[in-house]
């Protein structure tokens, strides 16, 4: 299944089953689809017993790291001495993620369930679901799902008579990429400047109003109920060992069919990019893929048979990141791509670290010289250089961000920077 | 005052419409007093209400004032220089009246794959303004957008609460036309 | 478990160093004598943001280099601060800072105390190959006496951190973000927050300057000397920067145990203003009715060959130095003059929230303490002086007397750096160097004795105090003149009840804490 198409390939959806059905997004729709009806069991289990099916699924986080989440949860204080929280990341930010929005939009119920049981696990009391600000549309949709949550006993005090008390509210921001960072997050969450903070202190040991806190992407949440309901061995069905289960891939770009799709984990990419989204339109051959979103680095259409998993898009020399492949077709000038990326990352830089709000700014200036053609060869290497210093020195990897899209451009691409540099 | 809404909902109202209440004391109304007062119930520090409270100053009146930053600084026992702290740092928080219609073209990389700058200018051309002015009759306010997360739908256009997707250069004056 | 007496062994550029558990790279650097350069973390700010990235570190075992400034420093860590990869981080962040910061050096104020510009000459990083045009921001009034010049900032947040967790009014800030992030106040509500001053201190660089310093001097044409703050009762220690013999700043100097690295903003301007008013140059007696300048030999006979014991009247000034007030008390002894008052003006106490120990505290004067130990009390008033009987006066303290007083006094003498209406009626004036025209010491409200020094050249031929009173002594024929400040000081401390066993050099430049403060001094035979 997948939104606004759908595809051929045999995979169970779990996530996508519903999308594109309106009905989905009601309470009382949802329960007729079978929805809440893993809720009451993870009620009777130990908050431990429900950590260990999610670690044994080997469920990773979605939001681009892809953490293990099991493990996540495991890190937060078993005996709690106050109150503990679980935020669930609905920040979708990344350029070319367009995935939880679907999840928001078409099954806002499994979100709160999976976000209930994730409580449940972590031993919290209280879910803020933290919505990008322009996401009007969806996190009215949620908002609504959740009060009517609250309505039917699924939320808020002796939940379902279990007497446990778990309040869910819904959060928006204001536009800032940043806030998509789990530090960034909480921040924001606080009443403040989407600054990430150093770790130490983790979020387990202290994340909002100094209490353990987890936070999670909504992706990886909403897979939580039919892990629990299904057990670990069925979602380890589809996918490798090292990366189970499956992936909303977001699809954008030059593409015939753009859009969402849920596919087992370990599909080929050039599969995912040729057959499932028939390639590019009008008959034009593919220059470059961005595949993880824009924070990965390049392909080119060589290299696009690998495998779709974590490991195998690291290997190679990319990233899984959230699954979104950005496509390029063979007219698209790869120096202006990458000056609008890069435009983007300098927009977004809280401006913390120096090497991130100089350098990002810096770098889209030095492509917008390039791009009007008044660049010079040792802006090559000043570009290189920045790649350098930009990485690995920062408190979160926004600028790390843009030296992959923009390292692999110019390893790959580096006949058009010249070209525009020669004319 | 609107429909009372229920205290989990009191962080997420949407607070870029076209319908704007203005209000010179945000927390003097019924309906300030209970969206403070909600919104308030739902985190342990009243720090955490200053998004949710930014986001109320501009549902009412369209944009953040200083005026308003004050008022929710003293609210919220903040100073007014670390409200305007936050409220500068995000880029939703008007810090200056926008059209009764706030269009935001996204031009990020998927979109402008995807003829992204052409629908900006369009949109740019057909109101007749220039990025980020407000039209002479008050209607439109035309400005670039960083990713809004609709990417396989290029190019999408936010225009105030709405999201428009799959906009092509030649839809922009029908998108004009169904706005008011 | 808690092991704050545990220590860890560490190895830093080759050199071991073992410090308590919990100590950072950066401190422990520090106690090896190496300086990590760094710009957000300050000494005396809690909060460690470790945003500016300066002080990155290598650090065996860690992938990725590593903030100093934070990072525990562990048992059998090795440290190297200027490997290749720790320098080249360190260029680039100064490679950084220089893309949009103006090459205004030869118009800042920091030129000659930056630490842009110090780092840059380590580094070797002098440029940045930025080619494209900078952002301008212009010049930002952040205070009635504080300017802020935008392009210079460099965004380390120290100031906003100072103003939110020493001060505790969060009313500087960030806005914006990115590489359009600056520094502000909320419109209409710039910062008049007693200590603000401290903010320039901090800065960095250049970007926050006081307005009554902007373009007054150069980093390398003042000297400098330590002193204290002669503002109040606290005894902030202090640096008085010099140009040309006038004062044209004045900094806090650190004292963990009396001011941290703070001061507040009366002090700051309290000296600069200090030298108005109409000085005393010449000893002067009056010959014929007439106070006529003479040598200071021909001064101190005639004075000694006219004071007679008797009846009489002393009055202080709460900002006399403890030797000034030794040798006076000596001499009132030798008259037969058990008392002597002192008046000191009164303000609102401020506290710096942060450091509390910091106040600007009520007793707008130095020595309220000394002046107490050493036999004289405080008072409201002037006391009356006795007709025909003897007033002597030392210091500052004739500042609001009616015209006539002392008038019916059989003989008024005057010690002070000062003329007021009323030292018209002295029989005879002794020319006083004032605070920073001397050395000697204070003993500030807690009970701690502290040094200080010399900035400035005393006009004409005007001495310390304790100087002159002391060779009047000597031409009374009971005791000894002193020409130098050891002496004195001993003289003092040997009679004095507590102090007997401090030595100048013992104070040092942190001073040291009396143990029992009250007891009145022992007089001088």
């Amino acid at each position: 299944m997948g939104y606004p198409y759908s595809h051929d390939l045999e995979v169970n959806t779990l996530l996508s089953r519903h999308f594109g059905d309106e009905k989905a997004r009601t309470l009382e729709g949802w329960k007729e689809l079978g929805g809440y009806a893993t809720l009451p069991r993870a009620l009777e289990m130990e908050p431990g017993a429900i950590t260990d099916v999610v670690k044994e699924s080997g469920l990773r986080g979605r939001g681009g790291a892809g953490f293990p989440t099991g493990m996540k949860w495991s890190f937060m204080p078993q005996e709690p001495t106050g109150p503990h929280y679980l935020c669930c990341n609905a920040d979708e930010s990344e350029p070319g993620a367009f995935k939880d929005r679907e999840i928001l939009r078409w099954v806002p119920h499994l979100l709160i369930e999976g976000c209930l049981i994730a409580a449940r696990a972590i031993r919290a009391q209280h879910v803020y679901i933290y919505v990008r600000g322009e996401f009007f549309p969806f996190s009215r949709l949620v908002t609504d799902a959740v009060v009517e949550a609250y309505e039917a006993g699924y939320a808020g005090e002796n939940i379902l008579g279990s007497g446990w008390n778990c309040d869910v509210t819904v959060h928006i921001g204001a536009g800032a990429y940043i806030a998509g960072e789990e530090t960034g997050l909480m921040s924001s969450l606080m009443g403040g400047r989407a600054e990430p903070w150093i770790k130490p202190p983790f979020p387990a040991q202290a994340g909002v109003f100094g209490r353990p806190t987890t936070v999670n992407n909504v992706e990886t949440l909403a897979a939580v109920p039919m892990i629990v309901a299904e057990g670990a061995d069925w979602y380890r069905q589809w996918g490798t060992e090292k990366s189970p289960g499956t992936k909303l891939w977001c699809c954008s770009g030059h593409l015939v069919r753009p859009g969402t799709y849920e596919l087992p984990m370990g599909i080929a990419l050039k599969d995912v990019i040729y057959d499932v989204c028939g390639g590019a339109p009008n008959g034009k051959k593919i220059k470059a893929v961005i595949p993880g979103g824009s924070s990965t680095a390049m392909l080119t259409a060589d290299e696009l048979d690998c495998e779709g998993t974590y490991e195998g898009m690291a290997e190679a020399g990319s990233a899984l990141g959230t699954a979104s492949p950005i496509v390029m077709d063979e007219d698209t000038n790869i120096v202006r791509a990458m000056r609008r990326i890069a435009q983007f990352y300098a927009h977004e830089s809280c401006g913390q670290c120096v090497q991130c709000r100089e350098g990002t700014s810096w770098t889209a200036q030095l492509l917008h010289r390039i791009e009007r053609g008044e660049g010079s060869l040792s802006d090559i290497d000043t570009l290189y250089h920045l790649c350098e210093q930009m990485t690995g020195r920062t408190i979160c990897p926004l600028a790390d961000s843009v030296v992959f899209p923009l390292r692999s451009s110019l390893d790959k691409f580096r006949d058009e920077y010249e070209t525009l540099i020669r004319c | 005052m609107k429909n009372p809404i229920h205290p989990a909902a009191a962080s997420s109202q949407a607070f870029q419409i076209a319908e704007l209440r203005p209000v010179e004391r945000l927390f003097e109304d019924d309906e300030g007093k209970d969206r403070l007062e909600k919104a308030l119930s739902r985190y342990p520090e009243k720090r955490a209400a200053l998004l949710p409270m930014l986001g109320y100053a501009q549902e009412r009146n369209g944009w953040v004032s200083d005026e308003s930053m004050e008022q929710i600084a003293g609210a919220l026992d903040l100073t007014p220089a670390y409200v305007r702290s936050v409220a500068t740092f995000y880029t939703m928080y008007n810090k200056h009246p926008v059209g009764r219609h706030f269009i935001q073209v996204c031009t990020c990389i998927s979109c402008h794959l995807r003829e992204a700058d052409e629908v900006f200018e369009r949109f740019l051309a057909e109101t007749g303004t220039r990025a980020g002015e407000v039209s002479e009759d008050g209607k439109y306010t035309v400005i670039e957008a960083e990713c809004l997360g609709a990417c396989g739908f290029a190019t999408a256009v936010q225009v105030n609460d709405r999201y428009f997707e799959n906009v092509t250069p030649d839809q922009v004056p029908a998108i004009l036309d169904e706005l008011d | 478990m808690s092991d704050t007496t545990n220590h860890v062994t560490l190895t830093i550029d080759a050199v071991e160093v073992t410090v308590e558990a919990g100590t950072t790279v950066l401190q422990a650097a520090e106690h090896a004598g190496i300086v990590v350069p760094h710009y957000c973390y300050h000494p005396g700010i809690p909060s460690r943001p470790a945003q500016c990235r300066m002080c990155l570190v290598e650090i065996e075992g860690q992938p990725k280099l590593q903030p100093s400034c934070v990072f525990p420093a562990q048992d059998g860590m090795v440290v190297y601060t200027t490997s290749e990869t720790a320098e080249t981080a360190r260029k680039s962040v100064i490679e950084f800072l220089l893309l949009n910061h103006p090459l205004d050096c030869p118009i800042c104020d920091a030129a000659g105390q930056c630490m842009l510009q110090d780092y840059a000459f380590e580094t070797g990083q002098l440029r940045s190959r930025y080619d494209e045009a900078k952002l301008v921001l212009g010049r930002d009034r952040v205070a009635d006496d504080i300017l802020y010049f935008g392009d210079r900032c460099i965004v380390c947040t120290r100031c906003v951190r100072f103003m939110e967790e020493l001060a505790g009014d969060n009313a500087l800030v960030v806005a914006q973000r990115g590489h359009k992030a600056y520094i502000d106040t909320f419109p209409g509500k710039d910062l008049d927050h007693a200590f603000r001053g401290n903010i320039v201190d901090v800065c960095p660089v250049g970007a926050l300057v006081h307005e009554d310093f902007v373009f007054k001097a150069r980093a390398w044409d003042m000297d400098s000397a330590p002193g204290i703050c002669p503002g109040c009762s606290t005894g902030c220690n202090i640096n008085i920067d010099v140009v040309e013999n006038q004062i044209v700043r004045t900094k806090p100097r650190l004292n963990p145990d009396v001011n941290s690295y703070w001061m507040c903003d009366y002090g700051r301007r309290h000296l600069v203003m200090a030298n108005r008013g109409v000085r005393t140059e010449a000893p002067l007696i009056r010959m014929d009715g007439e106070l006529e300048p003479a040598s200071w030999n021909e001064a101190l006979t005639w004075i000694a060959g006219r004071l007679e014991g008797g009846d009489g009247a002393a009055v202080v000034s709460a900002g006399a130095a403890n030797e000034s007030l030794y040798y006076l008390r000596g001499l009132l002894s030798n008259l037969g003059i058990d008392d002597g008052t002192f008046r000191v003006e009164q303000g609102e106490e401020i506290t710096l929230p942060g450091f509390p120990k910091l106040k600007l505290r009520a007793d707008r004067a130095p020595n309220v303490t000394g002046a107490e130990l050493h036999g004289f009390k405080r008072s409201d008033t002037l006391p009356d002086v006795p007709g025909g009987g003897v007033l002597m006066v030392l210091g500052d303290a004739l500042a609001e007397a009616p015209a006539d007083y002392g008038a019916n006094a059989g003989f008024f003498l005057y010690v002070g750096s000062q003329l007021y209406p009323a030292t018209a009626n002295a029989t005879a004036i002794l020319p006083a160097a004032s605070v920073p025209e001397m050395e000697g010491t204070f003993v500030n409200y807690e009970g701690r004795v502290q040094r200080f020094h010399q900035a400035l050249r005393a006009p004409g031929v005007a001495r310390p105090a304790w100087m002159s009173l002391s060779r009047l002594l000597e031409h009374l024929g009971v005791g000894e003149g002193v020409l130098d400040v050891r002496s004195a000081f001993q003289a003092m401390a040997a009679g004095t009840t507590g102090m007997e066993d401090l030595s100048w050099t013992g104070l040092g430049l942190r001073g040291e804490l009396l143990s029992e403060v009250g007891q009145p001094a022992v007089a001088v035979e």
